[in-house]
């Protein structure tokens, strides 16, 4: 009988295909099953720290972050969820088809713990942790938001936190950002955003079958982000904000001997808050306000400087020796320049250098324009650090344009003519710079010389990075230069048709430049940059008025600036 | 020769310990009755270990005797499941009896394999020679698939395609093991193939799904591929040494369905791994070889081809089981026998066990 002979060598080879397949699964891909098994039944429930505060230069906060908790459950079979979020809706107070409805809009897998109720008060906290302990697949998960205990202060220097947009994402992505991470957009927060971002812990849970929580297999505590402290002085910016709400535009103010930035202001501004709490319609408000709330005008801004850029003549004008302290024109209230007309805004008479600053004569500085020639003013104005950026920590900083004709050439093919020049003398014609800038402009004439790197960021962490960000380039005037110049400036204030004559009733010597930008469309915008106090400058003050009316005004802005800072004994 | 009852005593006595600690490590978790199942099972076993002992000394010849009573009745109890069995999981398959449900598909394949040994080790009265060597295709094909048919009818319509397409496998085998001639089996083979496409009509929805899902398990995820993509990665996860008895997330968090019946082999894989499994199968193995060697040294042909029968029953579902785990095979309702908790199952396989020990122990006599 060898038909039997076949059974054998058939069960042999049966059993061979168990071992083989048994082997394949085990051996083979047994680490990829193990995962598969552990992705089965292991959930991670990720818990945020806290991102990390904001502070002033003495510490005081700025902008922290307040606890506040979320509800999240497990997700199972639909008898346990309906028996849960009922009882959830009584300790909560809240409907269940509120709940329900949640639970819909966020479910996005069976693996991922769904938030049904978020920002509930500590007290509802306390009353659901009791209850987890019957129902333990719910979670209750403290999540640090945003909080801004100065509303709208300082919004455009900080900046505001949202959820990460695409363009971000694909940038960040390597870093470790994932979507719906919340990142800065703006200011410090986007900024330092690596740093100030907290590290994500979490809970590793197990579940069965049905989602059901079963236990707790480890726990990994989050971390929180490195503090930021700034520069800036809250008591400042309370004030500079205060003074200049409820006009466009903007103030910088900035210590000249080393570049920090004390105060900065943009107006009109918006209170971070609003992205917190994702108030949308507040939030459209804000990208489509016309005015731009959301812009920063002291860096991201640029506006004709107009007659504080001649400041920028005057030092070009006495280094290249075309004029020099004994050097006057005569302002009849006009001049001709080809064959076309430029007018000054009154008739000053004869003018020296140190006059025609005080009196922003315009005659003066058309004829000193020609002298000096227009490419000279060109690279003057960049060794004054205007025309490119001033290397600010802030996003979205814009550079500033001042025109030459050989860029003109280049770029427009059109000739300059000395009525370019003429226009370019006293800040007008393509010429544009940021507040910023200006100011840093300024701190040349208070600190003596030396063009400084203006900086916000005081420090990261434990990390005080102020010696390392005190950058002085010495710009390389002549001492009488500056001289001159800074008595011009001092005359502005203090001689009796200068132009900012009314700071002159301030305890403090001020001294600074007005200016009054002509646009095309509207008012005028006013300028005032000065420094004080005249004699030792501790402050360089930048105040910019979007269509503000005369330079005049803006000195009152800063003279009311002045006066409180001097109340509160601040200079 | 008394050594065969003792080998597959120890041999099953192992097996049955693995499965009620396998029975006990899936449901010792859950709430009400469940937890008390591997008490049930320990209890199935002591019953089942008595028929051993019985039936072993039992002359197996009355079977012979009685082998149209043993096929009535088993006829008889299919057609009551078929008029008022109790319905669970979608299929009529169970009796239900004063505290136990009763499977009597798992007894009718005995009684079919006894009434098939039965028929082909008829003799002539004149010669002593087998007449199954004489049979012409009627008496030695149509005849006895007759027989087998209607079973096997009752049993798919239960329905329950594993155990009566077990039982089509066992009597192509038999036949086999006769002397009919080769022409008529492949003849059968044939006819039965052909149609197959034909029958795709006739089979179930879930049926249909069941073997599309095999071929495929991921086409269905969370419906009908998801008891053997889960009982892949049970057996998988388990690795070279297992994780662990009580432990494995697979078993003990529930994600594997019938992780104490048909899946009680990934149950026990997942826990015991890869060397633990190999044991398992080497029991097995070594149960089935002990089968083996008892029908080739009985010189009774009944006892022979009995012993083929029950041995070959033993394997395939051995076979068709495990494969269906590992899914490699398509997943049909058979238990593992030994391991999976059932009491017919459990019976019926110590029964046959008893049988074949009873047809080592006899067959000196003749």
């Amino acid at each position: 009988m060898d038909r039997k002979n076949i059974f054998n060598v058939l069960i042999i080879l049966m059993f061979a295909a168990l071992l083989a397949s048994l082997a394949n699964l085990d051996l083979l891909q047994g680490v990829k099953f193990r995962k598969l098994s552990d992705s089965n039944c292991i959930r991670l429930i990720a818990q945020q720290g806290a991102r990390g505060n904001i502070l002033d230069r003495n510490g005081e906060v700025i902008v922290d972050s307040k606890i506040s908790y979320d509800v999240l459950i497990l997700p199972q079979d639909l008898s346990q969820l309906d028996r849960i979020l009922g009882s959830l809706s009584r300790i909560l107070g809240v409907e269940v088809k509120e709940l329900k409805t949640a639970f819909r809009n966020n479910y996005f897998s069976s693996s991922i713990p769904v938030t049904v109720a978020s920002n509930i008060d500590l007290k509802k906290a306390i009353l659901l942790g009791e209850y987890k302990l019957e129902e333990p697949s719910i979670i209750i998960q403290p999540r640090p938001l945003r909080h801004y205990p100065y509303g709208s202060l300082a919004a455009h220097v900080i900046g505001y936190v949202n959820e990460i947009d695409r363009w971000r994402l694909t940038k960040l992505e390597d870093y470790g950002y994932k979507t719906k991470d919340i990142v800065g957009f703006g200011g410090v927060e986007e900024k330092y955003d690596y740093y100030l971002r907290q590290e994500e812990g979490g809970l590793s849970v197990e579940v069965n079958h049905r989602g059901k929580f079963m236990r707790v297999l480890g726990f990994e505590p989050p971390s929180n982000g490195k503090d930021i402290q700034l520069t800036l002085d809250l008591k400042i910016q309370k004030i500079v904000e205060d003074t200049l709400s409820g006009h466009k535009g903007s103030i910088v103010l900035m210590d000249p001997q080393s570049g920090e930035i004390l105060a900065l202001a943009s107006y009109p501004n918006f209170n971070p808050a609003v992205f917190v709490g994702k108030r949308s319609k507040l939030i459209a408000g804000l990208f489509n306000n016309p005015d731009s709330p959301l812009i920063n005008r002291a860096i991201s801004s640029s506006y004709p400087p107009a007659s504080v850029f001649k400041i920028v003549l005057a030092s070009a004008a006495l280094e290249l020796k075309k004029i020099n302290l004994y050097t006057i024109f005569l302002c009849r209230g006009s001049t001709m320049i080809g064959a076309r007309k430029f007018s000054c805004w009154e008739v000053h008479g004869i003018q020296d250098v140190v006059s025609a600053i005080a009196h922003s004569c315009d005659v003066f500085f058309y004829r000193t324009g020609l002298l000096v020639g227009a490419q000279n003013i060109h690279d003057y104005a960049l060794r004054l650090g205007l025309s490119k950026p001033a290397g600010f920590e802030l996003p979205y900083e814009t550079s500033g344009f001042v025109p030459s004709p050989l860029w003109r050439k280049i770029n427009k093919f059109q000739s300059w003519f000395d009525g370019d020049t003429a226009n370019l003398s006293i800040g007008q014609g393509d010429c544009l710079v940021s507040p910023l800038q200006l100011a840093n402009m300024m701190a040349v004439f208070a600190n003596g010389g030396y063009l400084t790197s203006p900086y916000i960021i005081k420090a990261v962490g434990a990390l005080d990075f102020s010696a390392k960000k005190k950058k002085l380039v010495r710009v390389g005037f002549k001492k009488s230069t500056y001289e001159i110049i800074g008595r011009g400036l001092r005359e502005v204030v203090s001689d009796a048709k200068g132009t900012a004559n009314v700071l002159s009733t301030l305890e403090v010597e001020v001294a600074g430049k007005t200016g009054t930008a002509q646009v095309s469309h509207g008012a005028t915008h006013a300028w005032f940059v000065g420094f004080f106090p005249y004699d030792k400058p501790k402050y360089v003050i930048c105040v910019l008025l979007e269509n503000g009316g005369a330079g005049h005004a803006a000195s009152v802005v800063a003279g009311q600036i002045i006066g409180a800072m001097s109340k509160q004994g601040l200079i | 020769m008394r050594n065969s009852f003792l080998r597959i005593l120890i041999l099953v006595l192992i097996i049955s310990c693995l499965g009620v600690l396998s029975i006990y490590s899936s449901t010792y978790q859950k709430e009400g009755p469940w937890q008390d199942i591997h008490k049930r099972q320990m209890l199935w076993l002591i019953i089942g270990l008595v028929c051993f002992v019985i039936m072993s000394h039992i002359n197996y010849r009355r079977l012979w005797d009685a082998n149209y009573f043993i096929y009535g009745v088993a006829l008889f109890f299919l057609f009551l499941v078929f008029a008022l069995g109790i319905i669970r999981l979608g299929a009529q398959r169970w009796l239900r009896f004063a505290w136990f449900n009763f499977q009597p598909s798992e007894f009718a394949k005995l009684a079919v394999i006894i009434f098939l040994a039965r028929y082909f080790s008829r003799k002539s009265a004149d010669d002593i020679s087998l007449l199954s060597g004489k049979f012409g295709i009627f008496k030695g094909i149509i005849l006895p698939f007759i027989f087998v048919a209607v079973p096997m009818f009752l049993i798919i319509e239960q329905p329950d395609l594993g155990s009566g397409l077990m039982l089509l496998l066992v009597f192509v085998a038999l036949l086999y093991l006769t002397h009919v001639r080769l022409k008529y089996i492949f003849t059968l083979i044939l006819i039965l193939i052909l149609p197959v496409p034909f029958f795709w009509h006739f089979l179930r929805d879930y049926q249909k799904q069941r073997l599309l899902v095999f071929l495929n398990p991921n086409i269905d995820p969370l419906g009908a591929g998801y008891t053997v993509i889960q009982s892949r990665i049970a057996i998988g996860s388990g690795g070279l040494f297992g994780r662990g008895w009580l432990s494995g997330t697979q078993s003990q968090l529930y994600f594997l369905p019938e992780s104490h019946t048909d899946f009680i082999f990934a149950t026990f894989s997942e826990q015991w791994g890869f060397l633990g499994s190999i044991l398992l199968l080497l029991l097995y193995y070594l149960i089935i070889r002990q089968g083996f060697i008892i029908a080739q040294r009985t010189q009774d042909s009944f006892g022979k081809l009995l012993a083929y029968g029950i041995s070959l029953l033993l394997a395939l579902q051995v076979f068709i089981n495990i494969a269906m785990n590992m899914g490699i095979a398509p997943v049909v309702g058979l238990p593992l026998p030994l391991m999976s908790y059932g009491g017919s199952s459990v019976l019926a396989t110590f029964i046959a066990l008893g049988i074949l020990v009873n047809i080592d122990r006899t067959r000196s006599v003749f």
